[in-house]
């Protein structure tokens, strides 16, 4: 409630911001007094909402918990947030969640948080709230059940370890940070997983599914006072917690560049990737970073596209922004008769013209006005509207980033883009890895 | 809503909350022959971009058998530069004014789908005419494409799911042009020529065969003349022929191996004749399906084959509907992807779950989880511009009725588990499955003869055929 430009402070909750974004649409964010944080849009165009729950908790905190120091716990334990409660046992959630009409429910976890989410008819919200806040407080941790959903959960990790792009990718993490614990991967090793005890999955939940480490967001057919009506009645009785928090170890300077080769028994044809470390998403530099890797790599006109995809070297080629861990990846799929070095190659070639030359005008605007259509699509639709208020806010703090990179997008400059090149992509900052398949057996051997 | 000439479904964003009325679908045209465009549009006045589609009635099933991948081929190039503007101007222009535009290609439909922010309508539009009507059919663009598109069909390789699925083709549409994908195979797409690409749009790119759909923030009578002029430029010709193919159903359960030495898991795909999209049972089946394999997280086959026995990540089923226009048979296909030590184990866990779901269909709870379930979301199927106009789209195409909200809730509230049973026994086969396993075959071999060794040798499971991934994208 916005009366006369100041906050109505009640003692059940508070609202600590309202936002206009560039549509016009007003978003607001409410806080309880045990910590937990309400991120509200309304839209009313169909009787539909989504609801989702942001952890501020990932693997990176696991293997950095002094109790538990491995990795994995945060992914199995997302599984088993779907196993029951008393009020709610094993199944009951997912079968009462549907027989409400929801869509897209689901959990991921990653680095650095934790998602539930789903949208359901507006009129099933009461009912909705009621079960996640259950969930979130009253979670039955049974020995049996975390035994089966580790069988889940390995064949996960397998159908990965089947995949050489996703080997890849965990080998550059692992390439990229010595000491970060982003050289391990968010689902944990084999060992890892069958080896978690029923003991360490309830220190998990009791040290941080706590109200004050958690955002819930809102995009859909609802009012505030409906909304923050049940909010505070499911979960306004939960207690705030200490929650660990941990530095993380720095990485130190990298000097030169690192390179690994791996084979693959599922690869038909090597897998390049290459990680320039950047900031992190807060820096100025994100901004002009951004637009570049757009120019690089996305629509047909694109660099990497034209000089690797439309000449037959690789299958795909791409290059994004990845926010924690932080680095700017270039990933490349190469056709069978091609090698990984002539892909590299060529990426150093358009990296050295980016250092060395303005980018025009024309491919500017075309990047711009790129960036301008991905981010209309995107907030179209209810669920990614609130995917994109989520990660911002857990990378970095404030759920509005991804619109002022959007809205810095205008005022940058040609300049800019050299700038950041110069500074950032550079060989001795840079990891390598090349994934590439097995070699054949000779008919003779 | 009609318009001066144009057959035209305007369709608010209140839709669903106002009456029946709004679901009408397109009045048929004359004798098949349209004497103006069908268009599909809904203003969306908050929209920040212009959706529109542009859809010619022929697809990947008119491919002649020894070039599949003509008609894929077709629609690319009209997206590769027109005779007043290169690939590169083209493509730039596009991209310049913040616009998209790609080609999907069906069993008998091309589909053209472009997006553009809204400053830039009208630009896209100018552009999307000049792609149409005006293609460059260039030979040194043709020959790039074609070596793309070579790439991405030898690259299926690295996906296990998608060998499944082409093995299991090869089987159930053999002979047929669908025994490979609407892509082509190596083979196939290497014969097709530009002459062959010029034919085909100049055969198949006419009035009768193009219809237009859009979600947009403008005026509908902006868009309507727009798509008007565009129509008005192509020949007139005649609506496509129905054309349909059989599938080759075993009679026993045939499993097919595509050997990938030291896989960790398994990729099973079952499948086996399906329904077509306008068959009479499909809501029955639909619901059915629903609880059985379906939906993840309260399938039967979820709770018990990863929930209950953790033998695998995911699991699940469906029917997929091909060549509407025609009434083609589909498909219906479990598909799942074990640790490897449990492959054998589910495979005959799902076979014997399939019996017992057809002999049984669903328990009460489960019957009544999907029908609850499928009504209450029914809203999400139009809770965008996008999707409204797209399900009159298809009702056009396809000669589906939209349900409104209640008359879907009365069709879904009055399935029976002995109506299900009946459909069941009608359109469903026990044993008639194709059975496509992406794994070592060495190893599903000994897993195979481990796990049946107390059954005789001639009621056994065995591999009945091996194909190495390159033979598949060959």
């Amino acid at each position: 409630m916005l009366l006369n430009g100041k906050f109505l402070l009640s003692a059940e909750y508070e609202k600590i911001a309202e936002k206009k974004l560039f549509n016009g649409e007003v978003l607001s964010e409410f806080k309880l007094p045990n910590g937990l944080k309400v991120i509200f849009l309304p839209r009313h165009e169909a009787k539909v909402l989504t609801f989702q729950t942001w952890f501020d908790i990932g693997s990176l905190d696991e293997k950095m918990d002094t109790k538990l120091k491995k990795t994995g716990l945060a992914h199995l334990f997302e599984h088993m947030m779907f196993r029951g409660t008393d009020k709610y046992p094993d199944g009951k959630f997912d079968e009462l969640t549907s027989r409400m009409g929801s869509e897209k429910q689901n959990a991921t976890t990653y680095f650095y948080r934790t998602n539930y989410y789903e949208s359901v008819p507006s009129n099933q919200l009461k009912k909705l709230l009621e079960l996640e806040s259950d969930r979130m407080a009253n979670l039955k941790l049974d020995g049996a059940l975390l035994e089966k959903e580790k069988g889940a959960v390995v064949g996960e990790l397998r159908r990965a370890l089947d995949n050489p792009g996703r080997i890849a990718w965990d080998e550059l993490n692992r390439t990229v940070f010595e000491v970060a614990p982003f050289r391990y991967t968010v689902i944990g090793t084999e060992e890892e997983i069958k080896g978690f005890t029923l003991e360490e999955a309830q220190y998990f939940y009791k040290t941080f599914y706590a109200p004050n480490n958690a955002t819930i967001i809102v995009v859909g057919d609802t009012s505030e006072e409906e909304l923050m009506k049940w909010i505070v009645k499911y979960y306004g009785d939960m207690k705030a917690q200490e929650i660990p928090r941990y530095k993380m170890p720095d990485e130190p300077n990298q000097k030169k560049e690192r390179r690994v080769e791996k084979t693959h028994p599922q690869a038909t044809s090597d897998i390049l990737l290459v990680g320039y470390r950047i900031p992190a998403v807060n820096s100025e530099d994100i901004v002009p970073l951004s637009l570049l890797s757009t120019h690089l790599s996305t629509g047909m006109e694109a660099r990497l596209r034209k000089s690797l995809v439309d000449t037959g070297i690789a299958v795909s080629a791409g290059c994004g922004v990845s926010n924690v861990p932080d680095y700017l990846e270039f990933s490349v799929s190469l056709s069978e008769k091609h090698k990984a070095e002539e892909a590299l190659s060529i990426i150093d070639r358009e990296v050295s013209l980016l250092k060395s030359q303005m980018i025009k005008k024309d491919d500017f605007e075309r990047a711009l006005n790129q960036e301008l259509l991905s981010l209309y699509n995107m907030i179209e639709d209810n669920s990614s509207m609130a995917n994109m208020l989520g990660d911002y806010l857990m990378v970095s703090g404030n759920y509005m980033r991804g619109f002022e990179i959007i809205d810095q997008f205008k005022k940058l400059k040609t300049t800019d883009l050299k700038a950041v090149a110069k500074k950032y992509l550079n060989k001795e900052s840079r990891s390598v890895v090349i994934v590439r398949p097995q070699p054949k057996k000779s008919s003779r051997s | 809503m009609f318009r001066t000439g144009l057959i035209c479904i305007f369709l608010s964003s209140l839709v669903l909350a106002k009456s029946k009325e709004s679901f009408r679908a397109a009045p048929p045209s004359q004798n098949g022959v349209p004497a103006s465009p069908t268009v599909f549009y809904e203003r969306n006045t908050s929209g920040l971009t212009s959706d529109i589609s542009v859809i010619v009635m022929t697809g990947s099933l008119e491919d002649p058998i020894d070039k599949v991948g003509l008609s894929n081929l077709v629609a690319e190039m009209v997206l590769r530069g027109t005779k007043k503007k290169s690939r590169d101007k083209f493509q730039s222009e596009l991209e310049r004014m913040g616009g998209t535009l790609s080609a999907n290609v069906s069993l008998d439909t091309i589909q053209f789908s472009g997006s553009v922010i809204k400053e830039n309508n009208k630009k896209f539009l100018a552009l999307l005419e000049e792609a149409l009507l005006q293609p460059a059919f260039n030979e040194k663009d043709f020959q790039e494409l074609k070596r793309e598109i070579l790439n991405d069909i030898v690259h299926v390789k690295n996906s296990n799911g998608r060998l499944g699925g082409l093995a299991a083709r090869r089987e159930i549409f053999k002979g047929t042009p669908l025994e490979r994908s609407g892509f082509g195979s190596q083979s196939t797409v290497e014969k097709i020529t530009l002459a062959d690409v010029q034919r085909r749009y100049n055969d198949y790119f006419d009035r009768p065969k193009i219809v237009f759909a859009a979600a947009a923030p403008f005026p509908e009578s902006e868009m309507l003349d727009a798509f008007s002029n565009i129509w008005r430029q192509f020949p007139d010709g005649k609506r496509p022929a129905k054309k349909m193919v059989n599938l080759k159903v075993p009679e026993k359960p045939t499993l097919i191996v595509v050997d990938k030495p030291k896989t960790s898991t398994g990729s099973l795909f079952f499948a086996q004749a399906g329904i077509s999209i306008q068959d009479p049972d499909r809501y029955t089946l639909n619901t059915g399906n629903f609880s059985f394999g379906g939906e993840p997280l309260v399938s039967r086959l979820f709770r018990i084959v990863r929930g209950e026995l953790g033998w695998t990540y995911a699991i699940g089923s469906s029917y997929s509907t091909l060549g509407g226009l025609s009434g083609q048979q589909g498909l219906y296909t479990i598909s799942s992807t074990p640790s490897v030590e449990y492959t054998s184990k589910t495979i005959f866990k799902i076979l014997d779950m399939w019996k017992s779901y057809l002999n049984e269909g669903l328990s009460s709870d489960e019957l009544e989880l999907a029908k609850d379930s499928l009504i209450n979301s029914y809203p999400f199927e139009f809770d965008t511009a996008a999707k409204r106009v797209s399900h009159k789209l298809t009702s056009f195409l396809y000669n589906i009725p939209i349900l409104s909200p209640e008359e879907y809730a009365e069709k879904i509230g009055e399935i029976s588990n002995r109506k299900l049973k009946s459909a069941l026994k009608e359109k469903q086969k026990a044993n008639g499955w194709v059975i496509a396993l992406v794994a070592d075959k060495d190893v599903v071999n000994k897993d195979l003869e481990e796990y049946q060794k107390d059954i005789p040798k001639e009621e056994r499971l065995t591999i009945s055929k091996v194909y190495t991934p390159d033979e598949l994208v060959n």
